[in-house]
């Protein structure tokens, strides 16, 4: 229980190893899911409820179901899952031997790893409640901040989500 | 910066190479593209946590705005492929080919 979070992060890795190394896009898509459950709840552990909940909500409940029906658009007849053909079952093979090993190296040193910024060892996030004003969380009085101090932004996002659309139904139509 | 955030780096390199990399169906580079999406908005949302600076927060809201957008426009050209091709084989997509 102590290292939940590094255990999560690896799970996160082996659900990214699974849909890219290309299966069927339908399996794919599983694998995402199983991924984005597995980052809401380390967003979750680390004290963001709302925005894990928003990922939850918008990410899973939005977007990989609007890909989950294209997929179904465009699938074969016979889709290859993870077990059938070399290719896909090497990939996910190298990916997760790369992960573990990599994963018992960086827990058996003792100083930080250094690549391009230090990765210490500094262990798990453990949530700091301050006294007093426990009801406020953080991530909530956060994100409505956009609304006050990004004003202007929300109005940018929302034209560009209509002129998205827009977008989207000019290349659908074709001709 | 904790293991934690090497290995949801990794996770992105991981998406990146997933996407620039094809076999035979365009609609698998596009879920690697989300994959990518989703382990920047992972990260922006741990580092606004650790660092105790909500404001933060507000970037990885915006990502997922675009993010959305972009997946859309992606299904668009993957549905009008799908529609001209019947499927979404990449090596149907040979009209520059030389």
């Amino acid at each position: 229980m102590a290292y939940i979070l590094f255990t999560l992060s690896v799970l996160l890795v082996m659900g990214f190893v699974g849909f890219s190394s290309k299966p069927s896009p339908i399996y794919g898509g599983l694998a995402l899911t199983v991924s984005g459950v597995v980052g809401c709840v380390i967003v979750l552990n680390c004290g963001g409820g709302y925005m894990g909940l928003m990922m939850f909500l918008v990410y899973l409940g939005g977007m990989m179901v609007v890909f989950g029906y294209t997929t179904a658009m465009a699938i074969e007849e016979y889709p290859e899952t993870w077990g059938s053909g070399l290719e896909v079952l090497g990939g996910l093979l190298v990916g997760l031997m790369m992960e573990v090993m990599l994963v018992l190296w960086v827990l058996s040193l003792n100083e930080a790893v250094v690549v391009v910024v230090g990765f210490s060892d500094t262990g798990d996030w453990v949530i700091f409640e301050g006294e007093g004003s426990g009801l406020i969380r953080g991530d909530s009085i956060g994100a409505g901040a956009l609304y006050d101090y990004g004003r202007w932004l929300v109005v940018v996002a929302g034209w560009t989500l209509f002129v998205g659309v827009y977008v989207v139904i000019e290349i659908v139509r074709g001709n | 910066m904790t293991p934690t955030h090497m290995n949801i780096m990794l996770a992105f390199t991981i998406s990146l190479l997933g996407m620039l990399t094809y076999r035979s169906h365009l609609v698998a580079s596009l879920l690697c593209l989300e994959g990518m999406m989703m382990s920047l908005f992972i990260m922006a949302t741990l580092i606004a946590s650790n660092t105790h600076f909500p404001l933060v927060n507000i970037m990885p809201i915006i990502l997922l705005v675009f993010a959305a957008c972009e997946t859309a426009v992606g299904l668009a050209l993957l549905i009008s492929i799908s529609n001209t091709y019947g499927l979404d084989y990449v090596h149907n997509l040979n009209l520059l080919q030389c």
